[in-house]
């Protein structure tokens, strides 16, 4: 006798590896998440099978949402075969029984530690998003009450501030990750984990993402055609990262996330599916 | 009730009460005194007369224990300095009345030349105006154009009342409070500032005068009122109440 | 000729503010009027820094209005909530302190510091920005070619200026100065209280100067109030306050201040 065994004849089959109570908790606060875009809603964060700092939040909002008729991706960078990737995707494939998969197009749930995948996703599609400082302003403000007045009374000036400190040092601004954007002309968010390349990709999306901090105890979420707009003066336009000239070593992509390969003296594609899908196609 | 004179002191005392040895100093015991239009009003007595405190209470400088200190205004309104309220006396300040003591510091570490144009803006001339006006108050005192750009507080104590003149002169207000205005002064700067001083009254400016110099005060008074002891001991015409000037000015 | 001020800007009426068993300040009243400079004269422990925190909103009295006048409005500043006492710090009120830490961030640029206030007014023109800090800068005498530099590196006189010049980046209807060159050595006070003093002439913003020193309220005020123990002891015009005080304690002040006037 096991006691897997013993649980099984319990009666208390788990789908999901949460119980039912903590899914009802954490969709109660993903549904404030979606009814106030880009607002920060504490949950109580469980202990998961992967340490905290390593996707436990993202992890939460997955199972909380999925159903057996979901099919999951999970990547890394871009990455569907990273060690995290695989271990978060066994995990949830293993509690679940759903069906998983590296196509973009055909998973119903993305779960992601960085990029937003380069096919555009659409309605029926959720993005789950694994941050690690959810807070937009923590470089600017420690203390929690001043932080929290900072939200409501929308007063964003000092995150201001340090945009144009940082214009001022660098001559462009420098944030690579967690871009702050203005989410429904109300609430300032941080992207984390998304580069500064995907934040348009958030604008006025047919996709919903759900974003989750497991070791900060928080969630929120962008719900599909919000505006979500990069924190920019309006006489220096928000930009991408670009390298010029560069494209993929594999498949010769140009209009994608390119990452650098230092030992080719090249660029591939981060989002690594789709580039085998390209180089599929093309050789077809 | 207050007679057409530009200003009318009425029963004028001053106590300095000193607290911390608990004495009363009688300084003015019961003052009258009446400057017209374009009049110049000379003081002149002894040392400890009055004749400052009694400059000091018209300017406010000085609080009256009582009596009256009626002013006539440009506007023809009168306003009793004795009784009006602070910012009352700040308005009179700014459009009625100049005080220009040997006393005054003149302020800050700004040059000449901004002093006096500050001080033009502090009467309601437009800055753009100012500096303008400015110069040529300072010609006007004959202070060299090369000290203009200087720090008051370098320039000797006559130059230093030259500058404190153009500031108190430059836009000619109804009432004008001179203490000891040439005492600082060489003789060639005191027939300019003792010129300018009598263009001033013949341009319509009264003039209530502290001089220790009886001849500058036969040569631009109208009228000299003698003051002892706090209060007017005589008054009258120059001729009147002055020695003879072969006598040695003495009184 | 310019014209008559209409009225008052600020009234103030019996504040009073308790802290636990030390009165802070009690039944202060005053009136400003517009463009004028009030100043609040009192040794340490008079109150006097007390009233003007009070009526900057950092510090709420128990007792006591204070009616600030903005063009046809007044506002009670004190029944005024949080939020709105914010907004009126960014638009209508300012302070500079008497430790220049206090009112800045020593940790970012000193055009940063300037440009905080305009984008909390709504600023979001990066090269507008800039030009404005750089004329504020230059209006209080900080070389341009530090404006990127950190104020923490700048001398206590430097960082006096760059509070002045945030101070007044709004063009605030009421300032608020605490003490605002004690603490820096003579020479260097000098300069920033004529900077103040040519400030409050050309912006002819209404003011209340804190200090205890005598130079700095002749140099500043037109009008004044003597504190002691949180109580007004006198008012009156500062020369007069000065020539010619009538209560005891105010005399004991200004013969004390003889030697430095």
């Amino acid at each position: 006798m096991t006691v897997a065994e013993l649980a099984a004849s319990a009666g208390t089959g788990e789908f999901g590896h949460l119980d039912e109570q903590s899914k009802r908790e954490i969709r109660n606060a993903l549904l404030t998440a979606v009814a106030v875009p880009g607002y920060q809603v504490p949950f109580a964060s469980r202990e998961m099978p992967v340490a905290r700092g390593w996707g436990s939040g993202g992890l939460q909002v997955t199972l909380a949402v999925i159903g057996p008729q979901d099919t999951i991706k999970v990547i890394d960078q871009g990455d569907d075969a990273g060690v995290n990737a695989a271990n978060l995707r066994r995990l949830i494939v293993a509690s679940t029984g759903v069906s998983d998969t590296t196509d973009a197009r055909a998973a119903s749930i993305i779960q992601t530690r960085h990029r937003v995948p380069e096919d555009p996703l659409g309605p029926g599609q959720i993005l789950v998003l694994q941050v690690p400082v959810p807070e937009p302003l923590r470089g600017v403000e420690r203390d929690m009450r001043e932080l929290r007045r900072m939200h409501a009374e929308a007063d964003y000036s000092r995150i201001w501030v340090s945009l144009y400190e940082d214009l001022v040092r660098n001559g462009v601004i420098t944030q690579s990750t967690g871009y702050p954007v203005l989410v429904g002309g109300r609430y300032v968010m941080a992207t984390t984990p998304i580069p500064r390349w995907d934040v348009p990709r958030l604008h006025q999306a047919g996709f919903l993402s759900l974003f989750g901090a497991g070791r900060e105890k928080r969630v929120f979420a962008v719900p599909p055609h919000t505006s979500v707009e990069p924190l920019a003066f309006e006489d220096v336009p928000f930009q991408v990262e670009r390298t010029e000239g560069a494209s993929c070593l594999l498949c010769g992509a140009v209009e994608a996330y390119l990452v650098e390969v230092p030992a080719r003296h090249g660029w591939i594609c981060s989002d690594a599916d789709w580039c085998w899908r390209r180089r599929e196609a093309a050789d077809g | 009730m207050v007679s057409e004179a530009v200003l009318t002191v009425r029963g004028l005392h001053k106590q300095f009460v000193i607290h911390a040895i608990g004495r009363q100093v009688p300084a003015l015991r019961g003052v009258d005194l009446t400057v017209g239009a374009g009049q110049h009003v000379a003081l002149v007595g002894p040392s400890g007369a009055g004749k400052s405190t009694l400059l000091k209470c018209v300017w406010r400088s000085c609080l009256p224990s009582a009596g009256e200190v009626w002013l006539r205004r440009r506007d023809s309104t009168a306003v009793d300095l004795a009784a009006a309220d602070d910012r009352a006396v700040v308005e009179v300040r700014r459009h009625d009345i100049a005080y220009v003591s040997q006393f005054l510091r003149p302020d800050g570490r700004r040059s000449v030349l901004e002093v006096v144009g500050r001080a033009a803006i502090r009467r309601g001339l437009e800055p753009a105006g100012a500096t303008a006006a400015a110069a040529a108050a300072l010609r006007r005192v004959r202070l060299e154009e090369e000290l203009w750009k200087t720090q008051p507080a370098v320039l000797s104590g006559g130059e230093q009342q030259r500058v404190n003149l153009a500031a108190g002169t430059l836009c000619p207000p109804r009432l004008l409070l001179l203490d000891e205005p040439v005492a600082a002064l060489d003789s060639g700067h005191r027939e300019t500032v003792l010129a300018l001083i009598s263009g001033l009254c013949r341009a319509g400016v009264s003039v209530l005068s502290v001089f220790h110099d009886l001849d500058a005060v036969r040569l631009l008074a109208d009228r000299v009122v003698v003051m002892r002891d706090g209060q007017v001991a005589a008054e009258g015409s120059p001729d009147e109440t002055l020695e003879p000037a072969s006598a040695g000015g003495a009184r | 000729m310019a014209e008559p001020a209409p009225g008052w800007a600020l009234r103030v009426t019996g504040l009073s503010k308790q802290f636990g068993r030390v009165t802070g300040c009690q039944d202060v009243g005053f009136e400003v009027a517009p463009g004028e400079a009030l100043g609040i004269i009192g040794e340490s422990g008079s109150g006097k820094t007390t009233v003007l925190r009070c009526i900057a909103g950092d510090v709420e009295p128990e007792a006591g209005t204070a009616l600030l006048r903005r063009g046809p409005d007044v506002v009670n500043l004190f029944a005024l909530d949080g939020p709105e006492r914010r907004a009126l710090r960014v638009s209508t009120i300012a302070i500079v302190y008497q430790d220049p830490a206090q009112g800045l961030n020593l940790r970012i640029s000193a055009g940063g510091n300037i440009a905080e206030p305009l984008i909390a007014a709504g600023w979001r023109n990066f090269g507008r920005i800039r030009a404005r800090a750089r004329e504020l800068l230059a209006r209080v005498d900080v070389p341009l070619d530090r404006m990127d530099d950190l104020v923490g590196t700048f001398s206590g006189g430097m960082r006096q200026r760059v509070q002045l010049a945030k101070a007044v980046a709004n063009n605030p209807a009421l300032l608020l100065l605490d003490e605002p060159t004690t603490g820096l050595d003579a020479a260097i006070a000098a300069g920033v209280l004529d900077l103040i003093r040519d400030l409050l002439e050309e912006t002819r913003v209404t003011a209340l100067v804190v200090s205890h020193d005598m130079t700095v309220i002749s140099m500043l005020s037109s009008r004044a109030v003597v504190l002691r123990g949180g109580r007004m002891v006198e008012a009156g015009l500062t020369d007069q306050l000065l020539e010619d005080p009538q209560d005891a304690y105010s005399q004991q002040l200004v013969a004390a201040a003889r030697g430095t006037l």
